[in-house]
């Protein structure tokens, strides 16, 4: 279950700021999050500025308890180890996550199937594995997340073509084929624990663990995400409406995300100089509202 | 006797990198050693297989360059700004000539290198258990990784990953004295451990310093010199990627490379620009400041945020 935000509700939102605060709202606070880029990461980092303050975020270069006050692009960035706990290896990072120490782990792939199973690696089309009609990035730490954090987020555009009965190559297991699988591989992690897309949000049946739909977003009907959807969803008998962000959320998403660069089309416009006006002015911002 | 390893990195790549080899690529995101990238490059260097657990728009480079044969890695892409062209033209339509990759996790490669590192054949890892990683591979065949099980007390089973040893790998760091200890810090990545599985290291370092330097900061050496066969003094040597304490990203130059090589067309002419038309790293910030300014390329330094110091007396 996602924590409930107080605050009053915003008015005036768009559907990535939405989502953003959906992906907030699954952080608890005091846990360990393994953050990625996009709209996750900057649900995490709305979480610390918001209802988590004491959130762990972990990036897989190393940086561990980074306290940044403005937008990670990559990875790799030096906004990763701001004012961090420790910046070490990937290998350290890794891990500690091996070892069950992290609570949370935030992903995204071109498809995912009702067993949230990922799959970041190739679209075979009518070819195969080695010849794939679409070569994707690979894992990166996304199949070492989906095994070993306690729980996954998965983040996917809501497309027929993407969610899938079955997809073409498993790249991050969830619930591989249904009850009981994760328990004989011995993953230290339990798996999917909700699926966010830009229509809805899905959540795992604990007997089938097959993905069901939990709540449609403002303006989205049941019908309209089936239709999205390639297996016969199941549909929760209390399926709710997503609740909008709160001013508070939708300030902090202006701040840190001034250009819209993971919730707009800003990354297209984007120019060196914009981007180091709006890191600095995030940071300048962020450090005066919240002083480490 | 002391031995300055000091040398340009023409001589090095040229000296030590030879077609064929396993090269490991060193940084992560962070720390990418441009210099040596470029000069492999221009150097022609043929059926390389190279590593790393996360490769960016320096592996595309080499793979449009006709270098690249082989990649071990989990991950070939350039994050949320998209994919990397060469890579996909290559691993999809064999353009300029079909690639493989071994598909791992960025903790599978990492492990690989840390069991090369202890010098032991392979590692166990809790990672890639019943993902397609482990039904589907190219070169390695059976040898990519294997089930096995505990033999004292869980009886669990874990992936075997097979020691990763690349015959030659190439790091950009901080600062380094002539002998090629070498001082790092920021973001680590796949260092130290993948320093210490490849056979022999090239540096790239953005300073040459005195040992007394190294002397006076004992924690921060990543690397101490034995293991380095080549120092190549390269300041601004990982942009366009960037050095902590050093500068910046620069995502303009990044964006114009995957704009422009979209096309086989178009990565050929900024190739032609910023890496066969220069003669080395020198040349490249030459034409860097006379193309975008001095203004710009200011723009990139990093800010003075100094750590507090410790005391190391006794």
């Amino acid at each position: 279950m996602s924590t409930d935000c107080k605050g009053a509700p915003s008015t005036n939102y768009t559907l990535q700021e939405l989502l953003v605060a959906a992906a907030a709202r699954e952080i608890k606070d005091n846990e360990v999050v393994f953050v990625g880029v996009g709209i996750p990461c900057l649900g995490a980092f709305v979480a610390k500025f918001t209802h988590a303050p004491n959130v762990v975020l972990v990036v897989e270069s190393g940086c561990i308890g980074s306290m940044p006050y403005r937008l990670m692009l990559g990875i790799g960035d030096n906004a990763c180890n701001e004012n961090a706990i420790a910046a070490t290896s990937l290998w350290r990072a890794f891990s500690d996550q091996q070892r069950g120490y992290f609570d949370l782990g935030m992903l995204g792939g071109a498809q995912v199937d009702k067993y949230g199973n990922l799959n970041s690696t190739a679209i075979f089309g009518k070819g195969d594995y080695k010849h794939p009609v679409t070569r994707l990035p690979g894992s990166g730490g996304a199949n070492d997340i989906a095994s070993s954090a306690k729980r996954t987020l998965l983040m996917m555009n809501q497309q027929k073509r993407r969610f899938l009965d079955k997809v073409d190559y498993i790249t991050s297991p969830g619930y591989l084929d249904g009850p009981g699988a994760r328990e004989k591989y011995g993953y230290t992690g339990n798996g999917p624990s909700v699926i966010i897309s830009n229509m809805a949000i899905f959540r795992f049946d604990e007997m089938t663990k097959e993905a069901y739909l939990d709540s449609v977003h403002p303006g989205v009907t049941v019908d309209d995400v089936k239709k999205e959807v390639s297996w016969d969803l199941k549909v929760s008998p209390n399926v709710k409406v997503t609740p909008p962000p709160t001013e508070e959320e939708v300030e902090i998403i202006h701040i840190l995300d001034e250009k819209k660069i993971y919730t707009g089309k800003g990354l297209k416009e984007l120019t060196f100089e914009s981007y180091i006006g709006m890191l600095e002015k995030s940071y300048t911002t962020l450090k005066s509202m919240f002083p480490a | 006797m002391k031995v300055s390893k000091v040398m340009t990195a023409k001589e090095a790549v040229a000296k030590f990198i030879a077609d064929g080899m396993t090269v490991g690529v060193g940084g992560f995101f962070h720390a990418i050693s441009y210099a040596i990238t470029h000069e492999i490059i221009r150097q022609q260097k043929r059926r390389l297989t190279i590593c790393q657990p996360s490769f960016n728009e320096h592996a595309d480079q080499m793979i449009g360059a006709g270098c690249v044969d082989r990649i071990v890695s989990s991950y070939v892409w350039m994050e949320v700004f998209g994919p990397l062209h060469c890579f996909r033209r290559a691993m999809e339509k064999g353009i300029p000539h079909k690639i493989e990759m071994e598909d791992y996790t960025n903790f599978a490669v990492m492990a690989r290198y840390l069991a090369g590192s202890l010098g032991i054949p392979f590692i166990p890892i809790q990672s890639m258990k019943g993902s397609d990683m482990m039904k589907y591979s190219a070169w390695m065949g059976e040898g990519k990784a294997k089930l096995i099980r505990d033999p004292f007390n869980s009886k669990k089973e874990y992936v075997a990953v097979p020691a990763l040893t690349p015959d030659i790998g190439y790091f950009h760091v901080q600062r380094a004295d002539e002998e090629g200890n070498c001082q790092m810090w920021g973001i680590w990545g796949d260092s130290p451990w993948s320093m210490r599985a490849c056979k022999q290291v090239i540096v790239s370092c953005e300073e040459i310093v005195g040992r007394d330097v190294i002397g006076r900061d004992p924690n921060r050496t990543i690397l101490p010199g034995y293991k380095v066969i080549a120092v190549v003094p390269a300041p601004f040597g990982a942009h366009p990627k960037h050095t902590q304490g050093y500068y910046d990203v620069d995502r303009d130059f990044i964006f114009q490379y995957i704009r422009e090589s979209r096309s086989p067309e178009g990565w050929k002419k900024f190739m032609d620009n910023w890496v066969y038309g220069v003669e080395d790293r020198e040349g490249y910030l030459k034409k860097y400041i006379d193309t975008y300014g001095m203004k710009k390329f200011l723009n990139l330094k990093a800010k003075d945020i100094s750590s507090s110091s410790v005391n190391y007396g006794f």
